[in-house]
């Protein structure tokens, strides 16, 4: 079950743009060696492809239109007013 | 056995989007948007969705209320229109009518909105009043 | 209408307890539940002009009356909804009757009322930094990695969290759904979780979406979301061989313990 779920997430992150940061290995917990070939592996293949490509997205590319010179998104505040409270 | 669905008009905000009740047996189940209105063409907020729900709700108030004591106990139609008309008068009297500020809402009829603001001018004599659409 | 007399008939000989079909209030057409108490209602049954996903409603009446014989309108997406629904213990097979309704394009009618068949013409925005709602799955797989997150990321963030996509599904039936989970999804806030958000209720559907597309149309803020779902049947029938919808069996996602062909892939360090 757990190879169709891992199959079935590569195909599809690979269609959204996020290919290939997503492994799946089976490893004995006798086979200490194996694992520390496969950490090391992946490591060093993440750290080729960059840094995570969602991080620090701004998900507001509309505000350009209304504000080019960036005043409104300065110090990172959040357009919705109620960012601080616990609930709504 | 029973399944009846009833066009109606959500209502929530001024948009007016065309809603379709679902009534198994009597009993609304959900909310689903009707196509074929040209408001909203089949599409509705979380606000449409949920309208089931609102009605249902075990939060809705079926009696008036009185609060004595820390503690909320029903009363008669009466007794609330009274103890309200008193602590309003009580309040205008000893801070003055800007003392007291009224909210209407997108919910209530524009027969309704109109009554409350002219109890707000002529009654009380403020001009404190707004409405839920400019908040 | 020529179906009328039939749907009267299956209601008078106990074929079905109620009908699920279409009447016309102050001309918007509107479903409609016809029962045996009041068959002169069956007169004013009209062919739907607009979509309505009457397998959803057979199956709230299917949980309050699990006995009960209903009949409704079946275009073609809604047949093979009605299987994933049967396949899923939704619904009893031998409990639904359908009169089929052909929707889809033939030789003999070429329009029909559906989403995907009657594009509208995307505006240069969205070509610019989007997708469009018609695009095919080999045009957007054409381009690169970067280019295809950032235009999913357009897309996506638009979401309102109106849970449209979800609510009208045919075949989304939870009772507790995860994307109403508030560990998951952070309530009260917009944009949600994206790209997660999206992707969950697309992984959800595997093995149970059928394409019908009313997903697209509910959405107020023309996500395509069909092509992703559409992208979601291509991966499950190519990799597990199941087409939903069309097949009898459990969908490979529900099935613990049988023997699997697939090998995991191997890292390629590049």
């Amino acid at each position: 079950m757990t190879i169709k779920r891992i199959t079935f997430l590569q195909e599809l992150l690979a269609f959204i743009g996020l290919e290939g940061r997503l492994h799946l290995s089976w490893i004995s917990s006798a086979e200490a060696g194996k694992f520390v070939n496969v950490i090391n592996e992946f490591t060093e293949k993440i750290r080729s492809m960059g840094p995570n490509p969602l991080k620090g997205y701004d998900l507001r590319p509309w505000l350009h239109t209304i504000d080019p010179a960036g005043d409104l998104g300065k110090n990172n505040q959040r357009l919705v007013p109620h960012e601080d409270l616990e609930t709504v | 056995m029973d399944c009846k669905l009833i066009p109606s008009v959500c209502s929530y905000c001024g948009t007016g989007c065309g809603i379709l009740f679902e009534v198994i047996d009597g009993a609304l189940v959900s909310t689903l948007p009707l196509k074929t209105h040209p408001v909203n063409q089949g599409k509705l907020c979380i606000k449409g969705w949920n309208l089931h729900e609102h009605i249902n709700s075990y939060m809705r108030l079926k009696a008036p209320l009185v609060r004595e004591n820390g503690k909320l106990r029903k009363t008669s139609w009466d007794e609330a229109i009274s103890k309200s008309a008193e602590a309003f008068s009580r309040t205008v009297a000893l801070y003055g009518p800007d003392s007291v500020g009224v909210l209407v809402s997108a919910k209530i009829t524009n027969e309704e909105n109109y009554l409350a603001q002219k109890f707000t001018r002529a009654v009380i004599g403020t001009n404190n009043i707004d409405h839920c659409a400019r908040l | 209408m020529e179906s009328a007399k039939t749907v009267k008939q299956w209601l008078e000989t106990g074929v079905v307890d109620i009908f699920l079909g279409y009447r016309l209030v102050e001309g918007h057409p509107v479903p409609h539940g016809y029962t045996r108490e009041n068959l002169t209602e069956v007169e004013e049954m009209v062919t739907p002009e607009a979509r309505y996903s009457l397998e959803k409603l057979a199956t709230h009446l299917s949980s309050r009356h699990p006995e009960a014989k209903i009949g409704m309108f079946a275009r073609d997406c809604s047949r093979r909804a009605l299987n994933v629904l049967v396949i899923w213990n939704q619904l009893q097979g031998e409990n639904i009757k359908t009169i089929d309704l052909n929707c889809c394009p033939s030789p003999l009618k070429k329009h029909a009322e559906c989403s995907y068949l009657e594009p509208e013409e995307p505006g240069s925005y969205k070509l610019l930094g989007g997708i469009a709602k018609n695009a095919e799955i080999k045009e957007t797989e054409a381009r690169g990695q970067d280019e295809r997150l950032s235009r999913w990321m357009y897309e996506m963030q638009k979401c309102i969290k109106c849970y449209g996509c979800r609510n009208i599904c045919p075949v989304c039936f939870c009772r507790e759904c995860s994307l109403e989970h508030p560990e998951l999804v952070n309530p009260g806030r917009l944009p949600p979780e994206v790209p997660i958000f999206h992707l969950v209720h697309a992984t959800h559907m595997a093995g149970r979406c059928v394409d019908c597309g009313l997903c697209e149309e509910a959405c107020p803020m023309d996500i395509p979301l069909r092509l992703l779902y559409r992208k979601v049947n291509q991966i499950v029938s190519d990799v597990f061989d199941y087409d939903t919808g069309t097949s009898q069996e459990q969908s490979p996602f529900s099935v613990l313990g049988e023997k699997v062909t697939l090998t995991p892939k191997t890292l390629e360090t590049s």
